[in-house]
């Protein structure tokens, strides 16, 4: 029997590591393509301000990915140390793309990355810039093959359950890779990088700009991130949309949490924009509702409905019920594999299988277990709804602000008037933590409303951890966040050093703000003319 | 000879791109949309580079052209 507290610390170790991997993730995954639009225009133009600008924020890029491989991989080994029965149980399909991810990430990327960094001299433009783009889609490469084995664990598409070998198998590879949740996910998660990326290089260059520092390279960091911004968060936000459209019907329970729907409704239900849920009274306090709202955001129609946890748990109890067979078959087949009954019953019970799992943790010998338990087990399947709701709710405020922000950038730095609008640029500088931390909102809503599932609805989470002591978890858990730490002190201090120091070569050829300023009213009276 | 070499080259990518479409299309295109997506927003933010340096061109002319109205 696992010691939840165990399993709970293994939890705490995953998320906390996970969760500081993913600052550095996005970054890389935007500014990669961001290098690549400049050292185009550089290419295409053969303006040296171009390459002066791809230097620069290849630097930038160097030290973040750097810092992102070294905390990333310490997750692949977590499988192994905290989640072994995990790995035993769903290694054959999760291995396979880790496994293409190494490859990706450290023969693809690490190679691209040295001869984009040791090449400028070396290299002709043309092959330069094909470097590039060659490590912006490794690295993007990479996040979908971390993201279709995510995806398996929240849809489990592609592989069945062995009850020979006792281990999933894959089934479809094609199936695995390209299930519709993977496909929405790594296209949600890889557009929320660039605008990570667009908002990092615009906050930035907003800095320089207000301190009348490298302007010349930072008025086209700005106009260039914000463009790749405005389209970057449109796309984001409708991938969210795909990704919650597919997500809720796959994941119903997750969906329940995100909306904070105790109670199923008729068509057309309400959406509430603010609650308090209640996990002890299984409600919502204090809530504010947008009426017809939720049907048409989930269901993409006015008729359409989704159910609460009310009904959910119903499901969860008949599903328990429908799993202990297939348990009781298990447990029969691991002494006798060859026994034909018992293999039948298995199959005739395999799709509950999970569900089994989930009360054995109340009752070892399934067979045994009271309608109290199965009771319990059937409440598990509601995951911690308050975090859920509020992460989700979060994010999305997040991603609007960052569409209206840059609509506006777009619109000032189309104008060719941005620095006359000093307090934009401040809101510029500002901006840059808010898709870091949207980004790992989104991956809580992801995660959180996943449980009690390591593999939804096949793998509770409480049977898939290792059997480690409490010591050496709480041990390796401040260790990890201790190290991680470190980690994020270091990329801040040489982030900070080299964006303070700013580009090699110096400010030459740089206009001043009053320059910039008569060139913008003279800007303002040709748009005026033209129009 | 060079025109033709790049017909057929982008004959052949256009064909890629279809069977991707067509390939991805039943069980959702995003894929394809992230491919074609990102090859948008790239060109659109390296157009957006260029104009601003033909914006400042255009405005150094005109104000060069006003200095000169000046003074005549």
């Amino acid at each position: 029997m696992h010691d939840i507290t165990v399993v709970d610390l293994s939890r705490w170790q995953f998320a906390t590591t996970a969760l500081y991997h993913f600052l550095f993730v996005p970054l890389t995954l935007g500014l990669s393509f961001l290098l690549a639009a400049m050292e185009t225009v550089y290419v295409t133009t053969g303006k040296q301000i171009y390459r002066d600008m791809a230097q620069f924020w290849g630097k930038l890029f160097l030290i973040n990915f750097a810092l992102g491989v070294a905390t990333g991989l310490t997750m692949e080994f977590e499988f192994g140390t905290n989640w072994s029965f995990y790995s035993s149980f769903v290694g054959d399909i999760f291995g396979a793309p880790l496994a293409i991810e190494g490859l990706m990430a450290f023969f693809l990327e690490a190679t691209f990355i040295g001869m984009m960094v040791f090449g400028w001299e070396r290299l002709k433009r043309g092959q330069h810039l094909a470097v590039t783009y060659m490590v912006a889609l490794g690295s993007n490469l990479s996040a979908l093959w971390i993201l279709v084995a995510n995806s398996f664990m929240q849809t489990p598409e592609g592989a069945s359950f062995n009850p020979v070998t006792m281990r999933m198998e894959l089934g479809s590879l094609s199936q695995l890779i390209f299930s519709h949740d993977a496909q929405a996910k790594f296209v949600h998660t890889s557009i929320a990088g660039y605008v990570t990326g667009a908002i990092f290089v615009a906050g930035v260059s907003a800095w320089y700009l207000l301190r009348n520092r490298h302007v010349e390279l930072a008025r086209r960091s700005f106009r260039m991130a914000v463009l790749f911004g405005v389209l970057s968060t449109a796309g984001v936000i409708t991938l969210g949309d795909a990704l919650g459209f597919v997500g809720g019907q796959a994941q119903p329970t997750k969906l329940a949490a995100m909306e904070g729907l105790w109670k199923s409704e008729s068509a057309p239900m309400p959406f509430n924009l603010v609650a308090f849920p209640s996990q002890k009274d299984q409600a919502n306090h204090g809530q504010v509702q947008v009426p017809y709202a939720l049907s048409l955001l989930v269901t993409h129609s006015m008729d359409g409905t989704v159910p609460g946890f009310d009904k959910l748990e119903q499901q969860a109890v008949e599903r328990i019920r429908g799993g202990i067979p297939a348990v009781e078959a298990l447990q029969t087949l691991s002494s006798k594999p060859g026994d034909v009954d018992a293999l039948a019953q298995f199959r005739a019970h395999e799709k509950d299988l999970g569900f089994g799992f989930l009360v054995q943790r109340y009752s070892q010998d399934v067979s045994k277990a009271t309608d109290a338990e199965i009771s319990t087990a059937a409440r598990d399947t509601i995951p911690q709804v308050a975090p859920i709701f509020w992460s989700f709710r979060v994010m999305v405020a997040m991603g609007l602000a960052m569409l209206a922000f840059f609509v506006l950038a777009v619109i000032f730095s189309l104008r060719n008037d941005v620095v006359r609008h000093r307090w934009f640029l401040k809101i510029a500088v500002w901006m840059i933590p808010v898709p870091f931390l949207a980004c790992e909102m989104g991956w809580l809503v992801a995660e959180l409303g996943r449980q009690p599932w390591t593999v939804y609805e096949l793998l509770p989470t409480w049977m898939s951890a290792s059997t480690h002591s409490v010591g050496y978890m709480i041990f390796s858990l401040v260790g990890f966040v201790g190290l991680y730490t470190v980690f994020i002190i270091a990329e801040m201090y040489l982030m900070l050093r080299a964006i303070r120091t700013g580009p090699e070569r110096p400010d030459d050829g740089d206009r001043d703000s009053d320059s910039l300023l008569n060139d913008s009213v003279n800007g303002g009276r040709l748009a005026g003319a033209e129009g | 000879m060079k025109t033709f070499l790049l017909f057929v080259l982008f004959m052949l990518i256009a064909l890629v791109v279809i069977v991707l479409a067509v390939v991805l299309g039943d069980s959702g295109a995003w894929y394809f949309a992230w491919l074609v997506g990102t090859g948008m927003i790239v060109l659109v933010t390296a157009a957006g580079g260029a104009m601003l340096d033909a914006q400042d061109e255009h405005a150094a002319m005109e104000a060069d052209a006003g200095a000169r109205t000046r003074r005549a």
